[in-house]
């Protein structure tokens, strides 16, 4: 299977820190409270094993914001959240004093929303750094439970770039993933442009 | 399509359409706009759109429009979490009353030489509202349904809800919770001597007191069942528990209710079953019923008008005596 060495794996977490970073910025300013992402853990899995890994935490309903991104290497990213947790975020964006019960209609959009910033902050920050354009289409958002996780219809030639992050908001700590989908090509192209970068910041 | 056409078709869409070029500056804004903004296009043709609206600097949606132009990168602003982030009339008449549009507004960046960002806004406004008033009215019957009709505390459901919030709680954090069961003393006497309507009055007297006695600690009494009430207490212990149930128990003597067919003393009175547990294994919130309904009985065994915790020795001897005759048993024994 295609893997990323040590020095990769430094580089993209290193990237993607400055995404989650932008987007705890741009939360925080939303809801005029502090929020925090925690560094991102990053590892490389086949899309089947992406159900064994969620499977093995406390996720079984799932909420899910999917946008796909176009440019050198083309990419669907996922953000994923645990539903209970999802409405957690939710209510405590909308309104701390709304139960998670009579959230509806609003949560879809607000989700959307959430998800849309944070994977938006994660792609501008590798396309800064990489120095190259990525297209993004709209967040769309989902229920879905850990069986039936879209990602396990696709064939083997995808492999997933899962980071998981903590979200941190009012005292509440919510875990969730972030789920890049690549081709295997697409991977090649990423990892050029980790090494473009490596090279340009002088560590290779 | 030609141009005209293209500006037909937008100007019949039932939407909010701006154009942007790379600059940020308006290309095109259709006749949605020019209704809601009161703005027409010679207004605003190749002014930038935060120039056009000073408010929306240091928002999300110029967030958004700088990451479709910088970053080609498309958002959506939800109104729950932008709320009237432009000043967009919903009906006319709306700037008068210092109200404005609730939007839901789509950002996205186009392939074209000239036109590089597009913005879609769609007005929610009533829906919002709907969700509001939906939401209040869901709020209100909630609460119904779980007030119990006659003497307004907690019902059962209420109870079960509480009980198994709290119970789960305890199981998790392995900490105690305590139930009290508290039961009016010859309360079918009562009703048998003065009737339902004061029997009702009764109660209703009785469960406010104990619901405003415990008004501090925010804690929740339910009305079990008939002169039955019962009292979840999360993060107790039985010493806490018992010292909570025998300030209630004065409290609902001290009210001075005359009761004349008492066998306990001239007034209203109740006895309290209390128990305590730090959950384990599979014991379940049925149990910790169980035990503060045995804890119950033996109070009324003992004589009435006392708390007795679960597993208390029975016809153990009583440390302080009672003014009114019978006397407050365990919660007083520590």
């Amino acid at each position: 299977m295609f893997q990323l060495n040590e020095l990769q794996y430094d580089a993209l977490r290193e990237l993607f820190n400055l995404g989650v970073g932008r987007a705890a910025r741009s939360l925080s300013l939303m809801v005029q409270d502090a929020v925090e992402l925690s560094t991102p853990v990053v590892t490389l899995v086949k899309p089947a094993d992406v159900a064994t890994t969620l499977l093995g935490s406390e996720f079984r309903q799932l909420s899910l914001v999917m946008i796909d991104f176009t440019g050198p290497f083309d990419a669907q990213a996922i953000l994923l959240f645990p539903e209970r947790n999802a409405l957690a975020i939710i209510s405590h964006m909308l309104d701390p004093d709304m139960s998670p019960e009579e959230l509806s209609e609003f949560e879809q959009e607000a989700m959307c929303e959430i998800g849309n910033i944070i994977l938006n902050a994660c792609i501008s920050a590798l396309a800064d750094e990489f120095a190259v354009e990525f297209q993004g289409g709209l967040p769309m958002h989902y229920f879905s439970d850990t069986d039936s996780l879209p990602l396990l219809d696709l064939g083997g030639d995808r492999i997933v770039l899962l980071l998981q992050i903590h979200l941190t908001m009012r005292q509440e700590r919510i875990q969730g993933h972030l789920i890049f989908l690549l081709s295997v090509s697409s991977l090649a192209i990423l990892r050029e442009c980790v090494d473009a970068y490596l090279t340009r910041v002088g560590v290779i | 399509m030609d141009r005209e056409f293209g500006q037909q078709l937008i100007d019949h869409l039932q939407a909010g359409i701006i154009l942007l070029d790379q600059e940020g500056r308006v290309l095109a804004w259709n006749a949605w706009m020019v209704r809601h903004s009161r703005l027409t296009f010679s207004e605003v043709v190749t002014r930038r759109l935060d120039e056009v609206f000073p408010e929306m600097q240091h928002t999300r949606l110029q967030d958004a429009i700088e990451q479709a132009l910088r970053f080609r990168l498309s958002s959506m602003l939800a109104p729950g979490l932008n709320a009237a982030v432009l000043p967009l009339d919903h009906q006319p008449g709306d700037r008068r009353l210092a109200r404005r549009m609730q939007p839901l507004i789509y950002v996205t960046p186009m392939r074209h030489a000239q036109y590089t960002c597009l913005i879609q806004i769609q007005d929610m406004t009533a829906m919002v509202r709907r969700e509001r008033r939906l939401r209040a009215q869901s709020t209100q019957l909630i609460a119904t349904t779980y007030r119990d009709a006659l003497t307004g505390v907690g019902n059962r459901r209420r109870l079960d809800h509480d009980l198994a919030a709290i119970f789960g709680d305890a199981q998790n954090k392995q900490h105690s919770l305590a139930l009290l069961m508290i039961d009016i003393d010859d309360f079918k006497a009562y009703n048998d001597c003065l009737g339902h309507p004061k029997g009702d009055e009764c109660l209703i007297l009785v469960a406010t007191a104990l619901q405003e006695g415990l008004r501090q600690r925010g804690d929740c009494v339910s009305r079990y069942g008939g002169e039955e009430f019962a009292l979840p207490l999360p993060e107790t212990d039985r010493d806490l528990a018992c010292s909570i149930a025998e300030r209630l128990r004065l409290l609902v003597e001290g009210l001075g209710l005359p009761h004349p067919a008492s066998r306990v003393g001239q007034l209203i009175t109740v006895s309290i079953g209390v128990s305590a547990m730090v959950p384990v294994g599979e014991q379940s919130p049925s149990d910790l019923i169980g035990q503060a309904d045995q804890a119950l009985y033996q109070a009324k065994d003992e004589g009435r008008n006392r708390c007795v915790y679960f597993g208390a020795d029975p016809h153990a001897v009583p440390l302080c005596p009672h003014p009114l005759g019978p006397i407050a048993v365990s919660s007083s024994r520590r």
